[in-house]
C-alpha cells in the first residue's frame, strides 16, 4: 500500500530538486507546460482510466477553469487564489451536471465519448460568441508578477507551484486507488452490470469520480492561464488539451497513478530532445511524437508502466523457476 | 548588463551534467576571430500546423532580409558584424511560442521578430518582456498586443483600430470618387468576436455616411454551404456586399455567387485574408475578380519591394503581404542595432522606441512608436484586378485606378 505513495514522493523530489541542478529557463518552462497537461490528464486517468468512462472532451473542464479564473480577476477583480478556488469547484460543478445528464442516461463507452466531445465543442463555441470571454479574441490577464496574483517573475517557483498540484493530484489519485471508493470504480470499469448486482450505487460512483475528474482538470486549465495569462476559446475549449489530456495517460499506463505523468514527460520529452538533436527541421518533435505513440499502442498497449510491469513480472516468474 | 548575465546562464547549463539534452539546445560558443561576433537574431514564426504556409511566408521574408544586410556590409556601427538568424517554430500555439521565446532567449539573441499570429505573439513579447528583450511583431493585430504596457514590444504594421478605421475612410472614398455608385450595403460576417465586432462596426459607421445596411447576416466558421446565404443576397440586391469572415467562408462566398450569378456593384472585404492572397487569386480567377481588400499590402511603387517581389517569384513562390512584412521588420531591428552602437537589449529598444525607419518596402512612412505602436502605419485597399492583386488606394500607393463600380 505505501508503495505507491513511496514513488509519488521520490518523483516529485526528483522534479523539485531540478532547480539545484540548472538555471536553464527553457527546462523549466518546458516541465511547467508538462506538469499541467500531466495534471490535466491526471483528471482524465480518474474518470477515464480508473473509472473505465473514456471522455474525449476533458478540454471542457480546462477551458471551464481557465475562463472562470480569468473572468473573476478581469471583470470583477477577485483575487486569483480565490478565483482559483471557484474554477476548481466550476469545473467540479460542470462535471457533476454533464455527467449527471449523460450517466443517468446510461451512455457508456462510444456515446459518452461522443457527449463530451459534444459539451466540449458547444462551450468553444460559446466562448467564442460571448462578449464576456472575451469572444475571438479572448481575454488578457494582468501582467503583475506577485504571490497574491499567482504570477512569478521566476519560472522555477511557477514550476514547484505546478509540481504541488501534480503532487497533491497524484496523493488523491493514489488514496482513491486504495479505498473502498476506487475499488467501486474498478468493478464499474470492469463489469457495471456486475457491480451494479454487487450492490455498488454505479451513478453516484461516477458522479463521484467525474466531479473529482472535472476538479483536477479545471486545475490545469487555472495554472495555463496563470502562466501564459492569455486564453482564447480554441486553447482553452480545443480539441488539443482533450487530446493530450487523454494521450499522456495512455503512453505512460491507463488507469495506473503515475501513468498520467509519465506519459506526458515521455512524450513530450522526447519530441523536445529530438528538436534539440535534430537542429531545425521544422516538424520533427512532431514525427517522433507520432512513433513514440505508434509504438506504444502497437507494442504496450498497458503503456510504459505497464510494460515495466509485465517485464518485471517476467523476470521475477523466471528467476523464481 | 542584461547580456552578461544570459551568458553567465548558458554557460551554467553547459556545465550543468545533468542537463545534457539542454545543453545541446544552448548555441556553441561564439567562434572569435578577426570578423565581429555575429548579432543574433530571433525568428518565430509558425512553420507547422494550422498557420504553417504564414509562417513559411514570414520566414522566407526574414531570410532575404538578413542575408541583403549581410551582404551590403552588416552592422556598420559595429564594426560590419553580421546577424545571424536563429529560427524558432511556434508550431501555431503560444506555448510552443513562449517555449521557443525561451530557448532563444539562452542562445543569447538580441531581439526577436515575428509570431503571426494575435495569441503567439501575445505570449512570446510577454516571456521576452521577462528578459527586457525587443520583440518586434510582424502581424498579430489585435489591439491588445500594445495596451499591456509591455516596453519591447513593438508593432510595424497596423493594429485592428487602424485598420478597421482606414477601410471605412477608404470606402468611403473610392465610393465618392464613383459618384455614389453604392448606397446599399448588406454585410456577411463570421458569427466569432472578429467578424461581428467588424460588422456591428460597419453597422453603426457606414450609415453616417450615406449608405443603408440592408441586413446583416451571420456565418458559422466553418461553413460548407453558403447557397442560402447567397438567396438571400440575390432577394437583397444589395450594391455592396462586406464580408468579414476568414479565408475559407470568402472563397466559398464568392464562388457560390458566381455560380449563382449575383453580380453586386462591388465586394469590399477587411483583413479578410482571401482577397489579398495569390492563392484564391490562382485558384480561382473569375470568382476573385474585381474582390476589394483592406489589409497589409506592399508598396508597388517602392523599387525595392518591387525587386523583393521578383528574387521570390522567381523561386516560385507566391509574394504575399508575409514577406515584405518580415523583410521591413528585420530592417526595421537592423536600424535600430545600427543607430543603438551595441547589441545591448535595452539601447536596442531605445533605439526603436525613437524610430524613424523609412527603408522599407511597406505603404507607410517613416516609422514612429507610440506605446509602441507604429502610427505611420496604414493598410491599404487592394482588388483583384486581371488575375493580379492591385493596390488601388490611397492613391499616393495605389498601381491600378479602382474597378468600382465592378459590374455594369
Amino acid at each position: 500500500m505505501m508503495r505507491g505513495y513511496f514513488w509519488i514522493i521520490v518523483i516529485t523530489l526528483l522534479i523539485a530538486a531540478t532547480p539545484l541542478l540548472t538555471s536553464s529557463n527553457t527546462f523549466f518552462n518546458f516541465t511547467v507546460v508538462v506538469l499541467i497537461i500531466a495534471l490535466a490528464a491526471q483528471g482524465w486517468n480518474l474518470l477515464g482510466g480508473i473509472g473505465g468512462q473514456t471522455s474525449f472532451g476533458h478540454a471542457m473542464f480546462f477551458g471551464i477553469g481557465a475562463y472562470t479564473a480569468s473572468m473573476l480577476q478581469t471583470h470583477l477583480g477577485v483575487n486569483a487564489w480565490i478565483a482559483l478556488i471557484a474554477a476548481i469547484a466550476a469545473g467540479s460543478l460542470a462535471g457533476l451536471i454533464v455527467g449527471f445528464l449523460s450517466f443517468r442516461a446510461g451512455l457508456r463507452g462510444s456515446y459518452f465519448a461522443l457527449v463530451t466531445l459534444a459539451f466540449a465543442e458547444l462551450l468553444r463555441v460559446l466562448a467564442n460568441a460571448s462578449e464576456w470571454t472575451g469572444g475571438a479574441s479572448g481575454l488578457l490577464l494582468k501582467l503583475e508578477p506577485s504571490l497574491a496574483n499567482m504570477q512569478f517573475s521566476s519560472r522555477p517557483t511557477f514550476m514547484l507551484l505546478a509540481l504541488a498540484f501534480v503532487f497533491i493530484s497524484l496523493v488523491i489519485t493514489q488514496h482513491i486507488v486504495n479505498s473502498r471508493f476506487g475499488a467501486h470504480l474498478v468493478a464499474v470499469r470492469e463489469n457495471e452490470d456486475a457491480a451494479k448486482a454487487l450492490g455498488v450505487d454505479v451513478l453516484t460512483v461516477k458522479l463521484k469520480a467525474i466531479s473529482l475528474s472535472g476538479a483536477m482538470t479545471a486545475a490545469a486549465g487555472v495554472l495555463y492561464v496563470q502562466y501564459f495569462l492569455y486564453i482564447d476559446a480554441a486553447i482553452a475549449f480545443g480539441i488539443w488539451i482533450s487530446i493530450e489530456a487523454l494521450l499522456a495517460p495512455m503512453v505512460g499506463g491507463r488507469g495506473r497513478v503515475l501513468g498520467p505523468l509519465i506519459g506526458a514527460f515521455t512524450l513530450h520529452g522526447l519530441g523536445e530532445i529530438t528538436k534539440s538533436f535534430a537542429g531545425r527541421v521544422p516538424g520533427i518533435d512532431l514525427m517522433v511524437f507520432a512513433v513514440v505513440l505508434i509504438i506504444v499502442i502497437a507494442f504496450a498497449s498497458a503503456g510504459i508502466l505497464g510494460l515495466l510491469k509485465k517485464l518485471s513480472d517476467r523476470f521475477a516468474a523466471k528467476g523464481g523457476a | 548588463m542584461k547580456v552578461y548575465e544570459t551568458a553567465f546562464h548558458r554557460r551554467t547549463i553547459l556545465k550543468g551534467g545533468a542537463a545534457a539534452a539542454l545543453a545541446t539546445i544552448a548555441a556553441p560558443a561564439v567562434v572569435r576571430g578577426a570578423e565581429p561576433a555575429p548579432i543574433k537574431v530571433g525568428i518565430l514564426q509558425p512553420v507547422t500546423g494550422a498557420l504553417a504556409q504564414d509562417g513559411e511566408y514570414g520566414r522566407l521574408g526574414a531570410e532575404m532580409a538578413i542575408a541583403d544586410i549581410n551582404a551590403a556590409g552588416g552592422i556598420k556601427s559595429l564594426g560590419g558584424a553580421k546577424l545571424e538568424m536563429v529560427f524558432g517554430d511556434a508550431r501555431s500555439t503560444p506555448e510552443a511560442g513562449t517555449q521557443e521565446v525561451e530557448r532563444m532567449q539562452e542562445e543569447g539573441v538580441v531581439a526577436i521578430v515575428g509570431g503571426f499570429a494575435s495569441p503567439i505573439c501575445l505570449a512570446g513579447s510577454q516571456a521576452a518582456a521577462r528578459y527586457d528583450l525587443p520583440y518586434i511583431v510582424d502581424v498579430g493585430v489585435t489591439d491588445q498586443i500594445i495596451t499591456r504596457g509591455l516596453k519591447n514590444t513593438f508593432r510595424f504594421a497596423p493594429g485592428f483600430s487602424l485598420c478597421t478605421g482606414a477601410a471605412i475612410q477608404n470606402l468611403v472614398k473610392i465610393n465618392e470618387s464613383a459618384g455614389k455608385a453604392a448606397k446599399t450595403v448588406a454585410l456577411v460576417h463570421e458569427d466569432g468576436l472578429f467578424g461581428s465586432g467588424l460588422a456591428k462596426l460597419m453597422a453603426t459607421e457606414l450609415p453616417k455616411h450615406g449608405f443603408e445596411i440592408l441586413e446583416l447576416i451571420a456565418v458559422p466558421t466553418p461553413s460548407r454551404d453558403l447557397s442560402n446565404v447567397v438567396l438571400k443576397l440575390r432577394s437583397l440586391r444589395p450594391d455592396l456586399i462586406i464580408p468579414s469572415t476568414y479565408y475559407g467562408e470568402t472563397v466559398l462566398l464568392a464562388r457560390t455567387m458566381q455560380q449563382q450569378r449575383v453580380r453586386p456593384k462591388g465586394v469590399y472585404s477587411v483583413l479578410n485574408g482571401a482577397a489579398s492572397n495569390h492563392r484564391f487569386v490562382k485558384e480561382f480567377p473569375e470568382a476573385a475578380g474585381n474582390i476589394m481588400d483592406c489589409n497589409h499590402w506592399f508598396d508597388p511603387r517602392n523599387e525595392k519591394a518591387l525587386a523583393v517581389q521578383k528574387r521570390v517569384e522567381a523561386t516560385g513562390k507566391p509574394f504575399n503581404y508575409n514577406t515584405p512584412l518580415n523583410y521591413s521588420c528585420i530592417g526595421l531591428l537592423a536600424d535600430a542595432i545600427e543607430r543603438a552602437g551595441a547589441a545591448d537589449r535595452v539601447k536596442i529598444i531605445e533605439a526603436l522606441g525613437t524610430s524613424t525607419f523609412s527603408d522599407h518596402l511597406m505603404p507607410y512612412g517613416p516609422t514612429k512608436f507610440e506605446n509602441g505602436q507604429n502610427m505611420g502605419a496604414a493598410p491599404v485597399s487592394t482588388q483583384v484586378q486581371d488575375g493580379a492583386i492591385k493596390v488601388v488606394f490611397p492613391e499616393d500607393f495605389a498601381n491600378a485606378k479602382p474597378k468600382f463600380p465592378a459590374n455594369g
